[in-house]
């Protein structure tokens, strides 16, 4: 630690914002060494303004240090500059408590939020002085393990890992550490560790399991080699989510971060089935927090970490059963204390005029659609349950109350897209432009703008999507032109996602194991902070598909069978495989599917996991 | 949306009492900003309970003042911080308070009311400690007293009107003490410090390293006082 510490401290004056470099922050936890038995580097593949506002690592972070003999720490992906000054100093990447090089520690865990981070996770195991390909790291530690939503199909970057952990990490941490921590003593080959491991239901070590292939390249068997690896590796679910372990403490950084706020989780996993949103798939199912146990978290954290802004996280907060309850309870004590309370992922639509107007964020960021899809047909394709009137009538009342700004979120190149529906959003846009209009000159704002962004669509592994292609590069050029000629307003702006981004999302989220070799191919070729537009080298990814042979269109641009066996059909993620076949046949009808709320559709997840509304 | 043109704190205890905070920046928490140490502190007086008073009007924000900044990296243990609490709380009483829940590095030495005016802030001491990879701190001692034995050091400086200006800075730097200690050479500096006219220690050791016309391997730079024109030290 002295040394890294000695030759940092000369170096980090050169870098931008260097209090991200050294730890320190409150919050943080740091033990006496000596008395410590497991450690663990908690590694979020990105840079430390991102990573530090990550709901799950905050967990994580507190549970594991919960334990008197665990020590967790925590280590990001180093900006380019300091990655630069630390190649050339010979520091190797260590953990901000404690400031020790991570090769030395018995775990090294990535979380996985996005498939444009995988670069990242190379960049730093190479920067900590480790071999990048697992079976090149013969001793029993660091033992490299990946959590987070990306593992629902992790096999591109299976090759790089001794282990990864699906579903919520909670309680399976701590069954991993604790059986290393019986085993250590013993001093176990990594082989003998992974086989206990492998035992650990949610745990899935890739090198057990031999993967086969068809002529055609797709996937023929994934078969286990060892006695110990399941044929089918079930996620976990926390089932009493309302009594789960949530942190009384955060880290509190010095430098500001992209959610610089207390952020207290009110329900996990989504009722209502958007047929590409992976989360609202992979997370199910939708539990719930008492109004009690959010409050009292609310307070605590408020206390300790001294913010003055709270947010609520969750897909869909206003799908919690007794919302309003609970917004007013909680605005109570956040007025009280000069708290902001700000509410991200709330419809205003379902909520009464008098919450909305209490709710600080929502007054100063305006206002916010997802619509996705631009007319109503394409909306039940995807299962959006937002329908025009809802979007008119929420603008007619924010227009009238002097909103000047309206927000709608949209996605091109989705299944069954036709150019009528690419018309519908321009023809969306008007409507809510000529709603302002309409408004009385005395109550409106004085002008307005409506802006369109528009992503590209992903077809993402557990989704009734999984079947469908990716439109081409030259088709969603086609259908962004065509909606730029559709508008007519200067008030409406559009903004498109970098598209490459979208492409090269495509080729990993539904990769199997042989895109390792491409990665790496990308990573030796400079590619890291993939997901920074400054960063990101896409001409460098299209060298590394050259160069490997990757045929990016049969990862993203072929329809797939529904009896094809899928890189990821060895993981179960308790929803069944005939619900999304099901859901798949159903979009391409046209017809929607109710959500949990109003009825279970019998998705495959048992009763027992808890969920408020299955069974 | 009338009602939202009322300030927000409009019905806030306007009695306050005023705190002069002397503080320490050490180690990890040298790197914390200028302005990063104003979130910082604001929350820490919340965590430790210490009711801040916030500035009426439409945008109130809590009232934290630092008189003079302390550059990145340098620490002090004579850094000042004016505040204002709505509920007087004992000065004892206030540093254990936040003491109990500040990030390592950062403390407060102790609390009194204010004396002087911010504006009575004329000068800074500084201890520099020194290194130059195979170069005895003896020499290096040498060659800093010969920089300083120079007629004049001029120095670039930008200012926004004029572009660049070359400003001789050799009569505001005041040599209090020179010595070395193995590899290192330390020198005790008093430099012109405050709102009117400010000198920082790397400007100075920019200037020795193009004196000497090649760079130092380690700078270590320590705060130790705050001073009045008279030489006082600021309370
Ligand atoms: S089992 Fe039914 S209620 Fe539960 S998540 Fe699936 S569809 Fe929804």
């Amino acid at each position: 630690m002295e040394e890294i510490r000695n030759k940092l401290e000369q170096l980090l004056l050169k870098t931008q914002k260097p209090a991200r470099y050294i730890g320190g922050e409150l919050g943080s936890v740091t033990k006496d060494k000596s008395r410590v038995d497991v450690r663990f580097a908690f590694c979020f593949p990105d840079v430390y303004d991102v990573g530090m506002s990550h709901l799950g690592m905050k967990i994580l972070y507190g549970l594991k240090n919960a334990v008197p003999n665990y020590w967790c720490e925590r280590v990001f992906m180093p900006e380019k500059d300091l990655e630069a000054l630390m190649r050339e100093n010979n520091i190797p990447l260590y953990a901000l408590e404690s400031l020790d090089p991570i090769k030395d520690f018995d775990f090294i865990g990535f979380t996985l939020q996005y498939e444009l981070s995988f670069t990242n996770v190379l960049e730093m195991l190479d920067l900590a002085g480790l071999p990048v390909y697992a079976r090149d790291r013969k001793g029993l530690t660091p033992i490299v393990v990946g959590g987070g939503p990306c593992v629902c199909n992790p096999e591109p970057i299976a090759p790089f890992f001794d282990l990864f952990i699906l579903g919520e990490g909670e309680e399976v941490n701590l069954e991993l550490m604790r059986l290393y921590e019986q085993m250590k003593p013993q001093h176990p080959t990594k082989e003998q560790f992974l086989r206990e491991a492998a035992k650990i239901e949610g745990i899935y070590v890739p090198q057990f399991y031999d993967v086969t292939y068809n002529e055609d390249g797709t996937v023929a068997a994934i078969t286990p080699n060892v006695p110990e690896a399941k044929p089918k590796i079930k996620k976990r679910v926390i089932s009493d989510f309302d009594h789960a372990y949530y942190p009384d403490s955060f880290v509190v950084p010095f430098t500001s971060i992209v959610h610089d706020r207390v952020v207290v989780e009110v329900l996990r996993g989504c009722i209502r089935g958007c047929r590409f949103c992976q989360a609202g798939f992979i997370y199910r199912p939708f539990r719930e927090k008492s109004i009690n146990t959010i409050a009292g978290q609310t307070r605590t954290l408020c206390e300790q970490t001294g913010y003055e802004e709270v947010s609520l996280s969750s897909l869909s907060t206003s799908d919690h059963t007794r919302i309003t309850e609970l917004l007013t309870t909680l605005s109570d004590y956040t007025d009280n204390e000069n708290i902001n309370l700000s509410l991200p992922s709330l419809r205003i639509d379902t909520m009464s005029k008098e919450i909305v107007d209490r709710i600080a964020a929502v007054r100063k960021s305006g206002l916010t659609f997802a619509p996705e899809a631009g007319t109503q047909r394409l909306r039940d394709v995807i299962n959006k349950n937002l329908t025009e009137e809802e979007i008119l009538r929420t603008c007619r009342l924010a227009f009238s109350e002097g909103y000047q700004t309206v927000k709608l979120y949209f996605m091109l190149g989705l299944p069954d897209e036709t150019d009528e529906d690419i018309e519908g959003i321009a023809n969306l846009a008007q409507k809510v432009v000529d709603l302002y209009y309409e408004t009385p000159k005395e109550q409106r704002g004085k002008s307005v703008q409506v802006s369109l962004s528009c992503a590209t669509f992903v077809p993402k592994p557990f989704t009734p999507f999984e079947f469908e292609p990716q439109a081409l590069p030259d088709e969603i050029r086609r259908k962004q032109g065509h909606l730029l000629d559709c508008i007519k307003s200067k008030k409406i702006k559009v903004s498109y996602h970098q598209m490459n981004v979208s492409v090269l999302e495509g080729v990993l989220a539904r990769g199997d194991r042989r895109l390792a070799d491409t990665i790496y191919c990308a990573w030796k070729k400079g590619c890291t902070l993939d997901s920074w537009d400054e960063h990101f080298r896409f001409d460098l990814w299209q060298e590394a598909f050259e160069e490997c042979r990757t045929d990016t269109a049969f990862y993203a641009n072929r329809r797939r069978a529904y009896d094809e066996t899928a890189p990821w059909s060895h993981l179960d993620y308790l929803v069944s495989h005939e619900f999304f076949v099901r859901e798949n046949k159903k979009a391409h009808e046209a017809k929607t599917t109710r959500n949990c709320a109003e009825g279970c559709s019998g998705c495959g997840i048992k009763k027992e996991c808890g969920g408020v509304y299955c069974g | 949306m009338a009602e939202m043109l009322q300030p927000k704190n409009q019905n806030l205890r306007i009695e306050k009492t005023e705190y002069r905070l002397v503080f320490e920046k050490t180690g990890r928490a040298r790197y914390i900003s200028h302005l990063d140490l104003m979130r910082c502190f604001q929350r820490l007086f919340k965590r430790a309970g210490a009711p801040l008073w916030y500035t009426q009007g439409f945008n109130p924000h809590a009232y934290l003042m630092f008189p003079l900044a302390l550059p990145l990296g340098t620490s002090s243990s004579v850094e000042i911080l004016d505040i204002a609490l709505t509920e007087p709380l004992g000065y004892d009483e206030l540093c254990e308070k936040v003491n109990a829940c500040a990030p390592e590095g950062l403390r407060l030495v102790s609390a009194a009311a204010p004396v002087m005016k911010h504006t009575e802030i004329a000068f800074a001491e500084y201890e520099v400690s020194f290194e130059q990879d195979g170069t005895e701190g003896s020499v290096l001692g040498q060659r800093f007293s010969d920089f300083l034995a120079q007629e004049k050091i001029e120095v670039e400086k930008r200012t926004k009107k004029r572009g660049v200006n070359l400003v001789d800075i050799r009569p505001h730097i005041c040599l209090l003490s020179l010595s070395s200690e193995g590899a290192h050479a330390d020198a005790g500096l008093r430099l012109p410090a405050g709102s009117e006219f400010n000198l920082n220690t790397n400007v100075v050791m920019e200037a020795f390293e193009s004196f000497m016309g090649s760079s130092l391997d380690r700078i270590c730079t320590k705060r130790t006082k705050i001073l009045t024109k008279s030489l006082e030290n600021f309370i």
